[in-house]
């Protein structure tokens, strides 16, 4: 029962962003026709720029030219990234602290079932909300891609899907451990977007090293490799911070 | 450590922050016995409770709940045997009345099926209802009901009558009394209403500013505690009686008033003085709470 | 056999007042020797005290000897219960009581300090002066 009271605390949320991200997506799919139309006038328009903002721009323009390439670009290195991680952060947030809020954290407390255990079901339950979140959507190109004239591989949906669940759970973790040290909804979700903003800076620093490459899954794209350090990492870090929490949680007072 | 107290703490302590809500508590709750649990606001009722339930951690101290330390590893299974109501009676407002008890089922073995069914209509619970549109005495009935299916042998709550109006009150109280009788359920309450207290309860405890200062049986206290008057035939003198056991004294023209846990010894003491006559009458918990809270001066 | 609420702030401890609710329903031949008292338990909901209190109340009658505890089956009134001698002394003293309730009322003395000398008497007196 601890399963389906952590799936009521969350289900809006959860729901909420399973649609807001498939719908995105599904969105994207249709964009690249519009998208082959306005090709031309690009080209057009930056052939004669030498400037280094040109390359770049041409740079993307190439990429996005072929279906696969402007799926990557558009959905999982923009949308599916972003939403994705604040999704991961609003499903971690609350727990029992924040029921302190309420005064429900008494009830929940006095019932014959360790902290650990409440924040294990919490967890588990997000977790599996995530891997939901992170699967489904990226699962619904090869679905339209035929009503475009395109194709797409299931196993690449797939790979994606894995990279965003990776990096999300780490958020996820994130927003859950600072969920045990802040009993109010705001300042878990803030000071999580803060490290996401943090990690995207130190990305344009160390691009080979990026958390949000790992996210959007470049090197799968660009090469065809899992990135397994980035999994092995994310896996390691959320763990730390689940670990964090629970202890954490154990000695606080209410 | 004894298994005849349900509850016990020895020289407990919590610190918040800055503020000592508990100094020192020694509570002594038998089993099987309604033990009233009465201070003023502030006194640190609620920080007890939430220590004995291991939702706070003591500074100091010890404290054993049903033989276990609240903060041990078997403190969650000893949880089973425990019926507990908030003072605030917040409950999920997410579920509907059924929804909450078919969650609350489960986790307890020893759980009451035939009780739910007589409680839900008792209490006027209807099962569909979501709990956000309860009424403040209807949410206490619920969650009163969830902590009595329990089949629980210690039932802790925490102001369980507040906000309830005297019918639903007499209600709730029969419900106590009545799962009392035949088990060896012990249940200790906090309350304000010392007419409650009086009416079912066998033991009090009494706290003031994070200590216990007076405790025992109910009988007792009141057996013991007795106002008595001494009429003098000129001014009450100002002499001042050293007996122990003295709580209060009063002076008021001829008239000098004892308030005092050992009426013989003092009438004994006073007679020194040659009052024109003795008079001693019983005195209620409210007066015997009044005074044992009261600030020195 | 019908039992009143007992008063839990009159001073007097409640299993004392059920003790006397008993002993004067016997004396007035309300219940009678070999009758059933009500169980501790549903007596104990009916006038919501404690049911320690009303075992403490029948324990304490059956040692008077007043009533017996029938394992399994209840309480019962016992044989041996106040006599009707008992029913006589108690129906002389309501009259001695009656008299001088008349006598000081007639002399100006209000109720309540009357109920106050009573009370006053009873328990004072037995410390003497």
């Amino acid at each position: 029962m601890l399963w389906h009271k952590a799936w009521l605390e969350t289900r809006w949320r959860f729901v909420t962003g399973l649609l807001i991200l498939t719908v995105m997506t599904g969105v994207s799919v249709y964009e690249y026709v519009l998208a082959l139309r306005m090709m031309p006038l690009a080209d057009s328009v930056l052939a004669g720029d030498a400037s280094p903002l040109g390359a770049v721009l041409r740079d993307a323009i190439t990429v996005q030219r072929e279906f696969r390439g402007f799926i990557w670009y558009n959905a999982f290195r923009d949308n599916l990234t972003t939403m994705g991680v604040l999704f991961a952060v609003l499903l971690g947030c609350g727990g029992v602290l924040a029921e302190g809020k309420k005064g429900t954290a008494l009830f929940t407390l006095s019932l014959p079932v360790t902290r650990r255990r409440l924040l294990g079901t919490r967890a588990g339950m997000g977790l599996a909300q995530c891997f939901v979140i992170a699967m489904i959507p990226p699962l619904t190109i090869p679905l339209l891609a035929p009503a475009v004239g395109q194709q797409f591989s299931v196993v690449d949906a797939l790979a994606h899907g894995l990279c965003l669940f990776f990096v999300g759970a780490l958020f996820y973790s994130l927003a859950a451990f600072l969920s045990t040290m802040f009993g109010d909804f705001w300042r878990p979700l803030l000071i999580a977007f803060g490290v996401a903003c943090v990690a995207a800076m130190a990305q344009f620093a160390a691009p080979e090293y990026g958390l949000f490459r790992i996210m959007n899954g470049e090197d799968y794209f660009r090469n065809g490799t899992l990135p397994w350090m980035g999994f092995v990492t994310s896996a390691v870090l959320a763990s730390a911070l689940l670990y964090g929490a629970a202890e954490t949680l154990e000695r606080r007072d209410f | 450590m004894s298994d005849h107290l349900a509850i016990e703490t020895a020289d407990l302590w919590k610190r918040y922050d800055d503020v000592e809500a508990l100094r020192g508590l020694n509570l002594q709750v038998p089993t099987g016995s309604i033990c009233g649990f009465l201070g003023r606001n502030g006194a640190g009722k609620t920080t007890a409770i939430k220590v004995l339930l291991g939702m706070a951690r003591p500074t100091k101290g010890t404290a054993r709940v049903l033989g276990v330390a609240p903060n041990d590893a078997g403190a969650a299974a000893m949880r089973q045997r425990i019926g507990f109501v908030s003072d605030e009676k917040d409950l999920y407002d997410y579920m509907t009345v059924g929804e909450i008890i078919a969650f609350t089922r489960p986790l307890f073995p020893g759980w009451r099926r035939e009780l739910e069914q007589t409680y839900l209509a008792t209490f006027e619970l209807p099962p569909h209802r979501g709990i956000k549109d309860l009424s403040r005495g209807t949410r206490t009935k619920l969650a009163l009901l969830l902590a009595l299916c329990r089949g629980a042998e210690l039932l802790i709550l925490d102001e369980p009558t507040s906000g309830l109006d005297p019918a639903m009150a007499e209600d709730v109280l029969r419900a106590l009394v009545g799962h009392v009788a035949g088990q060896e359920t012990t249940i200790f309450f906090s309350s304000h209403q010392l007419s409650e207290v009086d009416q079912i309860c066998d033991h009090v405890a009494i706290v003031d500013r994070g200590r216990l200062v007076l405790g025992g049986a109910l009988d007792d206290l009141r057996g013991r505690y007795q106002r008595v008057q001494f009429v003098f035939a000129g001014e009450a003198p100002h002499a001042s009686l050293k007996t122990p056991g003295i709580v209060r004294v009063q002076r008021q023209g001829r008239v000098l008033t004892v308030l005092t846990n050992d009426s013989e010894a003092v009438i004994a003491d006073a007679r020194a003085l040659s009052p024109a006559s003795i008079d001693a009458s019983p005195v209620t918990l409210k007066d015997i709470f009044l005074e044992s809270v009261r600030t020195e001066d | 056999m019908l039992m009143l609420k007992p008063n839990p702030s009159s001073g007097v401890p409640i299993y004392l007042q059920l003790i006397e609710q008993v002993k004067y329903a016997i004396a007035t031949g309300a219940v009678r020797p070999g009758e059933q008292l009500p169980g501790i338990r549903p007596l104990a909901e009916e006038l919501v005290i404690n049911p320690n209190t009303v075992a403490k109340a029948y324990r304490e009658l059956e040692h008077e000897g007043v009533i017996e505890l029938r394992q399994g089956a209840g309480a019962f009134v016992t044989d041996n219960a106040p006599s009707k001698k008992d029913t006589e002394k108690l129906r002389t003293a309501q009259a001695a009581v009656a008299v001088t309730v008349e006598r000081l009322r007639g002399r100006g003395v209000a109720d309540a300090d009357i109920r106050r000398l009573f009370e006053a008497e009873l328990l004072g007196g037995k410390r003497g002066e």
